[in-house]
């Protein structure tokens, strides 16, 4: 009898190369992977149990502890959605600073990422520079905020506190200097031999397959599928958004998606606080009942919000879809196999940016 | 191989090399002015309005005791999350925290705090538990009876006819006791908070 597979090599829950716990069991032929599977559940928080029956202001901040990476994004998307519940109008200002934080979340989310790509194919200089600008961009959100990660800046009918004069002075100095620092990173991932060879040509999703798998976010746009939530945003429409689509469908597309979405964040940032509106930064208004499904753009991709209220606002239902299990899925089924070897496979998981916090909750 | 020798002891002889090998030190971990730290006294006195409590997202993490002579909001920083929301709410500037005091202070915001009390009157059974545990019944009338039945109208809720009804909402400062006392889960308060701002003059954007 011809054996078809030779050994099932287990990466995880416990991997060097992976930021949080999941097991990806690889079937093997000598060194070339035939199917793969992906094993969750490592951490599951029942946060959506939690939240039930609590008024806006403990949902907010359990919400930003679904996510400890993109946790502005999950604050922004059920406050969102409880404004829409509500009919309360955000004040233009407000809107725009939205904007800023959520854009400086994005730029600390991606170059995490892209830290996390290059540190498993072992180009650990350009890991820890990468690592180094994301501190940059952590500080820029502490001046904005007042906290690094969970910020907690954004209330229903505007945001917390307005950003100070200083302040802006020096986010445009440090934006002009993270550009310049980005733009010599990006060339050397670019234009570096050995990178294109662990890259390029690796972990293959045709757009075919992404549209069966339902991938988002920069997996997808990756793949050449022009999908952003942020194009039906209003705030995002007045900037003029457009999204970063490339055509590669491999590793090194999905990691210049997002240096490149990283780029367009900074644009964006720079067109809020230049064009910032004058006037109050909180409308007020008080959460009704009402129930809703709303979307916004992670930076992994399309994050959606079901809620239900009750008639003093508070939470009777609430479910939370994330973006990375889409794009887990995408990754055993279409980008592992046919990987030449198992340190693609690490190579190739990390690239579709897993957040294992997010999927499990 | 002289001249790399060479290079060698020039560098390992300069003298910020010698001292950054043997007297090397971490730098100190500042916290920075923006940074939004535990809640602080300010030194104003506590007017004992219990805002901070009632928005506390962190169960236990800030409660309002009366020490010596007056009342003290007190800080459990192992609860605590630095969400700042304690000193947004606090009407009189008790609290501050990194530079969100001064902040709202500039800008005019503030959170309002309201309660709403909701009764189930298909799981109220008319016990009257929590006419008897809430704390402002029982200041407000010293004489309640041990079935809810009181001949004060100040009162926020008494029991009329085997049915609570609710009298004053607004006296209500959200302390929950009565949903903890009630046997069938029929009273529920909510707790309501609002972001509102009045633009100071001459100050802002």
């Amino acid at each position: 009898m011809k054996r078809t597979v030779d050994v099932n090599i287990p990466l995880g829950p416990i991997h060097p190369c992976f930021k949080e716990p999941a097991r990806v069991k690889c079937e093997t032929k000598g060194e070339r992977v035939i199917a793969a599977e992906v094993e969750l559940g490592y951490m599951k928080k029942g946060i959506e149990r939690i939240m039930k029956g609590r008024p806006w202001q403990e949902v907010m901040f359990l919400a930003e502890r679904v996510c400890g990476i993109c946790s502005v994004i999950h604050n922004m998307v059920f406050i969102e959605a409880m404004e829409q519940i509500s009919g309360i109008a955000v004040p233009p200002r407000a809107a725009y600073l939205r904007v800023v934080a959520n854009e400086l979340d994005r730029m600390q989310s991606h170059l995490l990422a892209n830290f996390s790509y290059c540190y498993t194919i072992e180009h650990e200089t350009l890991a820890m520079y990468l690592l180094d600008l994301r501190e940059q961009v952590m500080d820029l959100l502490e001046r904005l905020t007042g906290a690094r990660v969970t910020c907690a800046y954004m209330i229903p009918g505007g945001v917390r506190c307005d950003i100070h004069h200083e302040d802006q002075a020096f986010m445009h100095e440090s934006l002009d200097r993270i550009e310049t620092e980005l733009q010599r990173y990006t060339g050397m991932f670019e234009n570096g031999p050995m990178i294109a060879l662990r890259s390029r040509g690796i972990g293959i999703l045709t757009q075919e397959a992404a549209r069966e798998a339902h991938v988002v976010g920069p997996t997808a746009r990756a793949s050449g599928i022009a999908e952003d939530r942020r194009t039906q945003h209003p705030t995002y429409k007045q900037l003029g958004f457009t999204p970063v689509v490339r055509p590669g469908c491999d590793n090194y597309a999905r990691i210049m998606v997002r240096f490149d979405e990283v780029s367009q964040s900074i644009r964006l940032i720079r067109a809020c606080l230049d064009g910032l509106p004058k006037g109050i930064i909180r409308g007020g208004g008080i959460c009704k009942a009402g129930e809703i499904r709303y979307s916004g753009e992670a930076p992994r991709g399309e994050l959606t919000y079901s809620i239900k209220t009750d008639e003093v606002g508070r939470v009777a239902e609430i479910q939370i879809q994330t973006p990375s299990i889409m794009n887990i899925e995408a990754c055993c089924h279409s980008m592992i196999i046919g990987a030449d070897s198992i340190a693609d496979v690490t190579a190739t998981f990390v690239s579709a940016d897993p957040c294992i916090a997010c999927t499990e909750r | 191989m002289t001249a790399s020798l060479y290079w060698y002891l020039r560098e390992f002889a300069r003298i910020e090399w010698v001292r950054k090998f043997f007297f090397a030190r971490t730098a100190p971990l500042v916290t920075p002015a923006h940074f939004r730290g535990f809640p602080e006294p300010t030194g104003k006195a506590c007017q004992h309005a219990l805002s901070c409590m009632m928005v506390c997202p962190a169960v236990g993490a800030i409660d309002v005791v009366h020490e010596g002579d007056g009342w003290k909001p007190r800080i459990h920083k192992g609860h605590c999350i630095r969400c700042g929301l304690c000193v947004e709410a606090c009407p009189n500037g008790v609290l501050m925290s990194g530079r969100v005091l001064e902040t709202m202070q500039a800008q005019g915001t503030a959170l309002l705090v309201s309660f709403r009390i909701a009764i189930d009157r298909d799981l109220c059974t008319g016990c009257g538990n929590c006419v008897t545990a809430c704390p402002v019944n029982k200041q407000i009338d010293a004489q309640l009876g041990a079935g809810g039945h009181s001949s004060n109208d100040e009162v926020i809720m008494r029991v009329d006819d085997g049915d609570v009804q609710v009298l004053h909402e607004e006296k209500c400062t959200g302390c929950k006791t009565c949903e903890t006392s009630c046997p069938t889960r029929a009273i529920q308060i909510a707790r309501i908070l609002e972001g509102i701002q009045q633009p100071v003059e001459g100050v802002g954007p």
